[in-house]
């Protein structure tokens, strides 16, 4: 971090937030107890972020479920307050949601939705266009430049209630970009799609990117989607920055190889295939083995060789597994940077 | 200001799509408003119908007709204007849809109180003034009157939307708040009565508790001139303190948004 820019894009120094969550027993009774007495806890769900962005820097924001990652991004967008800490995006403070800071971002959430439900989505864009006051040729112009990297021809005009998950998507992010937002806050926004509607969604993004130099910060359970857009990740467990460098070093430092799927004409033992690889498993037919990224095509070649094999696939660990080898069970390291 | 008033446009516009695309609501809701114009009128067709009974409170039944006929108005308000905003924010809170409205440029108050309407409810609207103008014709009413009516009623409707509002944004600490509205019909069915049919107690409760009296009673003795200065003056004081208390408890309860989870 020596060439950082004076006037980051994000800045964000020991940013905190606990809540205050209440605790329910299983059962009726357990629900009675709360009804009449809740027993609160304080939730550290952010403990001390810090870290800067320069504009038009693409950010992958890996973590376990829980993490914080979530909590992050809403206050980086103005919707919680910190319960600590600094937090400065565009120049402005999230927290106080002015409307000249909110004209610069926007947050996207793969499980939630802006868009009418039961009008075509160009309804939508057309009350997002007098929310933002945006002129009307430069709506006609976003709108052309999102219709043809999106593929938003022939789904604009019909319900949203009738649209796939996928033509869902796309209509959303559509329309929550329609104001051409220079900070991008985007939560899952693949979550659930299949893989071409992935890819469309990453092409969008990457290309929004490079065109109007937005910085995006993105979250995604999908290994493809981070290492598609995103060089530099930021890890966070429990609460805590626990990595911040680039994607290689992330996977080198986990040491997570890449998994192969077998699946075989005639069962073989857990024991003949451990001098394949590690953490075997067999279940009937089907087996997994994981090998180190430099040895995946010899250790392929081998088992395609020795074994009656009828089809073998190599897959990226998931993040998940990234995650659960970094730091499985031990306590968050010290924030280590590449 | 006038962009705010561009934004009601394109709200009501897409409210009133939305609405086109189920017909078969219509049918219901229609239903709905006679159902409930028939219950007014049976209460104050039972009081009257008794023998030797020709005031309520010293409301003649003209006098009394022109309570239901506000009464009537104001659940019309309410159906088409309120509610529809209103019922929508414990639901935005517990989806987590509330985000995307906080994250736009725009008073976020004014977003949820104007993004709906039910046009479906309006006829009832139509049924008020009518009861009103049936009820007014067989009195003496003044053009000073109906004047005075029509600003205090104003101040009736932002009472209206205050309590609506504030029980509304309750939901931001306790989510599900159904319940609330039914708290407010409950009460507010007293107000399809003058306030001096009831009992004392129950009548300084309907003014100064849960401020009902200003609701129907207040435009109507206005209407018919009957209306003290001090409490034509009341009215829109009432109303503008309301007004500032909840805008301050809804900047409150926005600030404590916790957001649901992704």
């Amino acid at each position: 971090m020596t060439t950082s820019p004076p006037d980051p894009a994000v800045h964000v120094r020991d940013l905190r937030k606990a809540y205050a969550v209440h605790e329910k027993e299983p059962g009726f009774m357990g629900s009675l107890r709360s009804f009449v007495s809740r027993k609160t806890r304080q939730v550290e769900a952010v403990r001390g972020v810090s870290f800067d962005l320069h504009p038009g820097e693409v950010v992958g924001f890996l973590g376990p479920n829980g993490a914080g990652k979530t909590t992050t991004l809403k206050m980086l967008s103005g919707l919680l307050h910190p319960s600590g800490g600094e937090a400065r995006v565009a120049g402005f403070e999230p927290r106080r949601r002015e409307a000249a800071f909110l004209r610069q971002i926007t947050l996207v959430m793969g499980q939630k939705q802006q868009l009418i439900w039961d009008l075509p989505a160009l309804d939508s864009f057309l009350v997002n266009q007098a929310i933002y006051e945006i002129p009307d040729d430069q709506y006609r112009a976003t709108m052309r430049e999102f219709t043809d990297v999106l593929g938003l021809d022939g789904i604009l005009k019909k319900q949203v209630r009738k649209l796939s998950l996928g033509e869902r998507m796309k209509c959303e992010l559509a329309a929550a970009l329609l104001h051409r937002p220079k900070v991008l806050f985007l939560d899952e926004p693949t979550i659930g799609l299949d893989v071409n509607m992935q890819e469309s969604v990453r092409a969008f993004v990457r290309d929004y990117n490079e065109r109007h130099g937005a910085t995006v910060i993105l979250t995604s359970h999908y290994m493809a989607d981070v290492t598609a857009l995103a060089r530099r990740i930021l890890v966070i467990d429990q609460g805590a920055l626990v990595f911040d460098g680039d994607l290689g070093s992330l996977a080198g430092q986990a040491g997570a190889g890449k998994t192969i799927r077998l699946q075989l004409r005639s069962p073989v033992t857990a024991q003949a295939l451990a001098g394949y690889g590690q953490d075997v498993s067999v279940d009937g037919l089907s087996a997994q083995l994981r090998v180190p990224r430099a040895e995946v095509s010899e250790r392929a070649a081998r088992l395609l060789a020795d074994l009656d094999v009828a089809d073998l696939t190599v897959e990226d660990p998931s993040i998940e597994a990234i995650m659960a080898d970094l730091f499985g069970h031990r306590t968050p390291p010290a924030l280590e940077r590449a | 200001m006038s962009r705010y008033l561009r934004l009601l446009r394109i709200f009501t516009g897409a409210t009133l799509s939305a609405q086109l695309e189920y017909r078969a609501n219509f049918v219901g809701a229609l239903l709905a408003s006679l159902g409930e114009v028939g219950v007014a009128l049976l209460g104050l067709g039972i009081v009257f119908g008794q023998p030797g009974i020709s005031s309520v409170g010293g409301w003649s039944f003209r006098e009394a007709l022109l309570v239901t006929g506000f009464f009537m108005l104001t659940e019309g308000v309410i159906s088409v204007f309120i509610q529809p905003n209103m019922s929508k924010i414990a639901d935005a809170i517990r989806t987590g849809s509330m985000d995307f409205t906080l994250l736009k440029p725009i008073d976020a108050q004014f977003g949820v109180s104007t993004r709906h309407l039910n046009v479906l409810r309006a006829p009832d609207l139509l049924i008020g003034l009518g009861l009103i103008a049936y009820a007014a014709s067989g009195l003496s009413v003044t053009p000073g009157g109906v004047l005075g009516a029509a600003l205090l009623y104003v101040s009736a409707v932002v009472i209206v939307y205050c309590i609506w509002l504030a029980l509304s944004t309750t939901a931001f600490w306790f989510v599900k708040t159904q319940n609330v509205a039914e708290l407010f019909n409950g009460v507010f069915g007293a107000a399809r009565f003058p306030v001096s049919a009831f009992p004392l107690p129950v009548r300084a409760f309907l003014t100064f508790v849960v401020p009902v009296a200003f609701i129907t009673t207040v435009p109507a003795q206005a209407m018919t001139g009957e209306l003290a200065w001090g409490a034509a003056l009341a009215s829109p004081v009432v109303a503008a303190a309301l007004f500032v208390v909840t805008r301050l408890f809804w900047l409150r309860a926005v600030g404590s948004y916790t957001s649901a989870s992704s």
